[in-house]
């Protein structure tokens, strides 16, 4: 190639290097676009209608199931899913002694009802919570309570379980990528938890949970004597979303284990070697060197525990029922026991913007889309 | 000096061993108590205190049952469950590594106009709860006349495909860009390197995902539920396992489910037994010196 073109005048060459490189660039552009094909014709045919259709179904007041005429509703579900409003609460004054009125059982000091405050208009605000800030009471009021919990729960949920789900995974994959005699056999074990079918495995902890001594727990705890009467885990407001975490991180960490162990199979050698030359300890090792090589399969597993989680239904579903939603079984009730599609259709597309939101500050953090 | 040494060996020795006994206990006891209250009646199932084996309510002795699995075995639903949860998971899973490989090559090691366009496109299809698709997705599948297991195969590619294309892109962009160079010289076209040169190199994620996904097909519920609906015959093992009406226990099947539920893990452990060996290290280290 080279002498050949070496009596040609220099600008030729130049030109000719290049419509060469463009024309490997563009045989590269479409092997590209052949190899998506496959992908791009499922998302077409499988996702592509019923996406789009919860777009526009989240702007009507469809009934689901019935054959009642649909309206154009504009941002009305938004609206009554979203709005929420802050007011302070004046506290109730002893008219004699000028004196807030305490409540005599409970010691606590009494201010106005949240009701008589919060605005009626265009919609009724029900109570949501309340919190102190320099002295005053201020009382936090939604349209919808019952989302805005079922938000709060989601994501203390997912925030919670993925964080503690990355710790334990971590610990396990490197625990598995090491050595040992029943190394092949570990790995099996390990991955029985992801294995039970996530709606027995959610029927099974409630039964360990149960709030008598037939539940493993109780029966545990009290055997201990560390409690005088039975917990009744999944009725009591702290425990409920503490169940909830423990269950999803139970089931999920062998997912996040597993899809570490891959990365860290593809970490090189020679690097660990050159470490161990120079000296540097296991755990000096493992900042500097598997920590950051593992960045893009955290990154990845990150993205996936996190959807997951921000969407999680069957668990909430099939142990809290109506007692505490999360965003997508809140979601459910909304669609199978209201038949309010419209309203269901808007939780699906503020999840959506939520996961959407997570999954772009994870990549923007860990770098994983730069070239 | 040396006896020190060796003794912090064997303090480290002992600390990992303790490290994998705990991490054991912690994933399998909840499935031991599954295995324990699938051997139990449902008159020990409501002992108080619960018990660590299925004992004699009277004399506390070891009696476990095996009338829950009797049950279950004997229930041409659950087998035939077993079967489609085969089918469903097994073609879901090709469908998804194929398609996803393919499209990770082009993500991870291609240049071309529109790649991270195609990154998020691909993963926004999986950024919406099941329960809100349900309704459209029942209505494409309507629309194409798709039978009840076809339409389960597809409309489990919404979750595992965005998966196994995420984790193979990351995967193929770690190979060295040398491996692609130096096989172009060697005359191979970008699609035979693909073939018989990344691919192998990446196949421990493809077992992985494939592992990951296989399973989140097997266990899928809601859009087997929707799905079979029309067509009984066709239910996968978890909707099966929603529908035991309780042949031996009065109310609610609970040592039923938890017998089904072990049946239907035993053979999954047994498949990652199998393909964990192909989850090695050291593939790629070797691959590109010379």
């Amino acid at each position: 190639m080279a002498e050949k073109s070496g009596n040609k005048p220099p600008g030729e060459k130049k030109l000719r290097r290049k419509s060469r490189i463009s024309d490997l660039a563009k045989s590269e552009e479409r092997l590209a676009l052949k190899l998506l094909l496959p992908a791009l014709l499922i998302i077409v045919l499988i996702a592509f209608y019923p996406l789009a259709q919860v777009f526009y179904t989240s702007f009507t007041d469809r009934v689901f199931a019935s054959g009642e005429e649909t309206n154009f509703v504009g941002f009305d579900n938004y609206r009554r899913l979203l709005s929420v409003h802050i007011t302070e609460l004046e506290p109730l004054i002893d008219e004699t002694s000028g004196q807030q009125l305490v409540d005599p059982e409970s010691g606590e000091l009494l201010y106005e009802r949240p009701l008589d405050v919060l605005p009626r208009e265009p919609r009724r605000y029900r109570e949501f919570n309340q919190f102190d800030l320099f002295g005053k009471r201020y009382v936090i009021g939604a349209t919808d309570p019952s989302f805005i919990d079922s938000v709060q729960n989601t994501i203390i949920f997912t925030v919670i379980s993925v964080f503690i789900e990355l710790i334990l995974g971590l610990v396990i994959a490197l625990v598995v990528n090491s050595k040992f005699r029943f190394r092949g056999s570990m790995r099996a074990a390990m991955l029985v938890p992801w294995a039970v079918i996530t709606v027995v495995s959610a029927r099974m902890w409630e039964w360990m949970l149960a709030p008598s001594r037939i539940g493993l727990f109780n029966a545990f705890f009290d055997w201990l004597g560390v409690i005088d009467s039975p917990i009744a885990f999944l009725a009591t407001g702290g425990y409920q979303l503490s169940s909830m975490i423990a269950i999803d991180v139970w089931k999920t960490t062998p997912f996040m284990a597993l899809l570490l162990l891959a990365g860290l199979q593809t970490l090189p050698g020679e690097i660990y070697e050159a470490a161990e030359i120079d000296g540097a300890g296991k755990i000096r090792q493992f900042f500097l060197i598997t920590l950051p090589l593992l960045k893009p399969a955290i990154a990845v597993a990150l993205i996936f525990r996190t959807l997951d989680a921000l969407r999680v239904f069957d668990i909430f579903q099939v142990v809290l029922g109506s007692s505490a939603y999360s965003m997508a079984s809140y979601n459910y009730f909304q669609l199978i026991g209201n038949r309010n599609m419209g309203m269901a259709s808007a939780i699906g597309v503020i999840i959506f913007i939520l996961i959407f939101g997570f999954a772009v500050s994870y990549i923007k953090m860990l770098g994983v889309d730069q070239e | 000096m040396k006896k020190k040494t060796s003794l912090l060996n064997i303090l480290k020795r002992i600390g990992f061993n303790f490290m994998i006994i705990f991490i054991l206990f912690y994933l399998l006891f909840p499935f031991y108590w599954a295995v324990n209250s699938s051997l139990k009646t449902e008159s020990q199932l409501f002992m108080t205190p619960a018990t660590a084996v299925p004992r004699d309510p009277v004399t506390l002795e070891f009696s476990p049952t095996l009338q829950n699995y009797a049950s279950v075995v004997t229930d041409g639903q659950f087998i035939s469950g077993l079967v489609n949860s085969t089918i469903v998971a097994t073609s879901t899973t090709a469908m998804a590594l194929v398609a996803g490989s393919f499209a990770a090559f082009a993500l991870g090691k291609l240049r071309f106009r529109g790649r991270k366009p195609a990154l998020y496109l691909i993963l926004a299809m999986t950024m919406f709860p099941q329960v809100t698709v349900l309704t459209g997705l029942y209505a494409v599948i309507t629309a194409l006349g798709l039978s009840a297991r076809i339409s389960m195969i597809f409309s489990y590619m919404i979750f595992t495909l965005p998966f196994t294309t995420w984790v193979l892109t990351a995967f193929f962009k770690e190979l060295p860009d040398a491996l692609m160079e130096s096989a172009q010289v060697d005359g191979a076209t970008p699609f035979q390197t693909f073939r018989r040169i990344l691919l192998p190199l990446t196949a421990p994620a493809l077992v992985t995902t494939g592992l990951l996904a296989f399973i989140a097909a097997w266990n899928e519920y809601l859009f087997a539920l929707t799905f079979t609906s029309i067509d009984p015959s066709a239910r996968t093992v978890p909707v099966a396992i929603a529908y035991f009406s309780g042949a031996v226990a009065r109310q609610e099947p609970f040592g039923e489910i938890m017998a089904a539920a072990t049946l239907v893990t035993v053979p999954l452990v047994v498949l990652v037994l199998v393909f964990q060996r192909r989850i090695v290290a050291g593939l790629t280290a070797g691959a590109v010196k010379g």
